[in-house]
């Protein structure tokens, strides 16, 4: 997305007229399905200082007399249920519930950040951190003074005690925003990383500035 | 200085091993003849040195010399290394009378897969420190404990080289080491101090890398196992090896300090419930909420039961 392409106004609009995030719920494996809470109920995230409080338990789905119970990850309220498929077989991946998440201003810059970055998933769920030469860069003058490029190595890996290079791909640019913290934890295909192509930098700042000016 | 050649046994001999030790594994003649096979490249080239800075950097050097592919399975092996470390560059002990190596593993598991390669190398040593008649104990992930005293420490990391990616594992085993620097006195043992004898080195290298073969290969099976199944009746239960692997740890029960970087951050204290069967860590904190954990490591505050 260029500059030019950026309409500050419609997205500020959006966002305004709908300070939500929709967060849509689907089957995590094939199995029969049991709600666990009706619509307009609200629900909590998971909390807890690592992450390790679940959250509202919303639905349970038994495969070979297995059940597992999924929990909310972002809080809300329930706005939509299938209700139809209670005590029904599922397939992986099927729609089942919707939370209605309320959006925070660093969230709204966030979501508007993300439209415009070039963002890097996590590939597996497990521990992230900078190798010691990046690292080392970031603490002494700041995220924004790395150029990245493909196939440079940008974080590492770390699961069941193997360190594995993980080397970016996409589009060149500057060290942007960090989405976690050295050692944390993160799921697979949750952002890492965003970085920002070089003559984008100055639409960004520009989107930070007016949001923090302008939202209540 | 190289000293190709003289460990006193070709790889014919290995292979030999592993398939006389199959037959004792419990798994039908066909799966057994397969494991073989996907292990059978350990040792299949092996580069000894009298000295080196880290094996693992000789395996670097192996990946990025021009025109040459080094194959799946080539060991380094140092009768001393100078330089040696372990994760979050702990420095590690490794004078003569260690077995220090490093071995070359090609990345074509699938990702659910690699991440029991860790679990296979930690069971491959303490399978072999069990052999010479020391009961070892293992804590998660790969930690090879006597009397919670370290015995072998390991080191798995991934280089890429192009297209190709490449599995390094570091493996420290200490075998005739009579004593330790006092920083260490507490912490780490040896085979020869723990049955007050000295071993054959090369007896120890040639079981090692027949343990190997049998678990790496073992990983690799089961992986063919998950893919000839039918995706939607996949199940999650347990495989063999972490079976296998519970069955020689003293982790479950114990009560443990978790942290990435334990000894320079704990993050937390809880008991350990077990694994999943991912591998991954099971604790119960002390509000009793339950929490996994993938990565990372713990250390022992509590005696083992027993």
């Amino acid at each position: 997305m260029s500059a030019e392409t950026i309409h500050f106004d419609e997205i500020f609009e959006r966002y305004r007229s709908d300070p939500y995030d929709y967060v849509e719920m689907h089957a995590v494996h094939a199995g029969t399905v049991r709600f666990l809470v009706r619509e307009q109920d609200r629900v909590e995230a998971v909390s807890g200082e690592w992450k390790h409080i679940p959250g509202t338990p919303l639905y349970e789905i038994t495969r070979e007399r297995n059940p597992k119970v999924i929990t909310a990850a972002t809080n809300g309220m329930v706005s939509w249920i299938n209700q139809d498929l209670e005590g029904q077989f599922v397939e992986t991946g099927t729609h089942l519930l919707t939370i209605r998440h309320p959006l925070k201003k660093r969230e709204i810059i966030e979501a508007i950040l993300q439209e415009v970055l070039h963002l890097f998933p996590a590939p597996e769920r497990a521990r992230y951190f900078f190798p010691p030469e990046i690292q080392g860069r970031i603490d002494q003058k700041g995220a924004r003074s790395i150029v990245v490029r493909p196939g440079d190595e940008i974080i590492t890996m770390s699961l069941m005690k193997r360190d594995t290079p993980v080397y970016y791909t996409g589009e060149p640019g500057i060290l942007h925003s960090i989405y976690f913290r050295p050692g944390d934890s993160v799921d697979q295909g949750v952002p890492l990383i965003g970085i920002c192509p070089e003559e984008k930098l100055s639409v960004v700042q520009k989107i930070i500035t007016r949001v923090k000016a302008e939202w209540e | 200085m190289i000293r190709t050649g003289n460990h006193g046994f070709g790889h014919e001999r290995i292979l030999a091993l592993s398939r006389q030790e199959a037959a004792g594994e419990g798994v039908p003649r066909d799966t057994a003849a397969r494991i073989l096979r996907y292990g059978a490249p350990v040792g299949c080239e092996i580069e000894h040195f009298s000295l080196l800075d880290r094996c693992l950097d000789r395996l670097r050097q192996r990946i990025e010399a021009r025109g040459e592919v080094p194959p799946t399975g080539l060991v380094v092996r140092a009768d001393e290394l100078v330089a040696a470390s372990g994760r979050f560059q702990r420095a590690w002990y490794a004078p003569a009378g260690g077995l220090h190596l490093a071995l070359l593993w090609a990345d074509t598991l699938l990702a659910p897969f690699s991440r029991f390669l860790p679990f296979a190398i930690g069971l491959a040593c303490c399978e072999t420190v069990h052999r010479f008649g020391v009961a070892a104990a293992l804590r998660w992930v790969n930690d090879v404990l006597v009397r919670q005293r370290k015995i072998a420490g390991i080191l798995c990391e991934t280089h890429a080289r192009g297209e190709e990616r490449y599995h390094l594992i570091g493996i420290g085993l200490n075998v005739n080491l009579d004593g330790f620097p006092a920083h260490l006195q507490q912490t780490a043992t040896s085979l020869c101090l723990e049955s007050g004898q000295a071993f054959d080195l090369e007896e120890v290298f040639l079981v090692l890398l027949a343990r190997l073969q049998w678990n790496l290969g073992w990983v690799h099976e089961l992986e063919r196992q998950w893919l000839a199944e039918d995706a939607p009746s996949r199940s999650e239960s347990f495989s063999p090896l972490l079976k296998k692997w519970l069955s020689l740890s003293d982790t479950p029960g114990r009560r443990v300090v978790y942290g990435f970087d334990v000894e320079r951050q704990p993050l937390y204290e809880a008991r350990v419930r077990g694994l999943d069967p991912a591998g991954g860590l099971e604790m119960e904190l002390a509000d009793g909420t339950l929490v996994t954990e993938y990565s990372g490591e713990i250390r022992y505050l509590d005696a083992p039961c027993g």
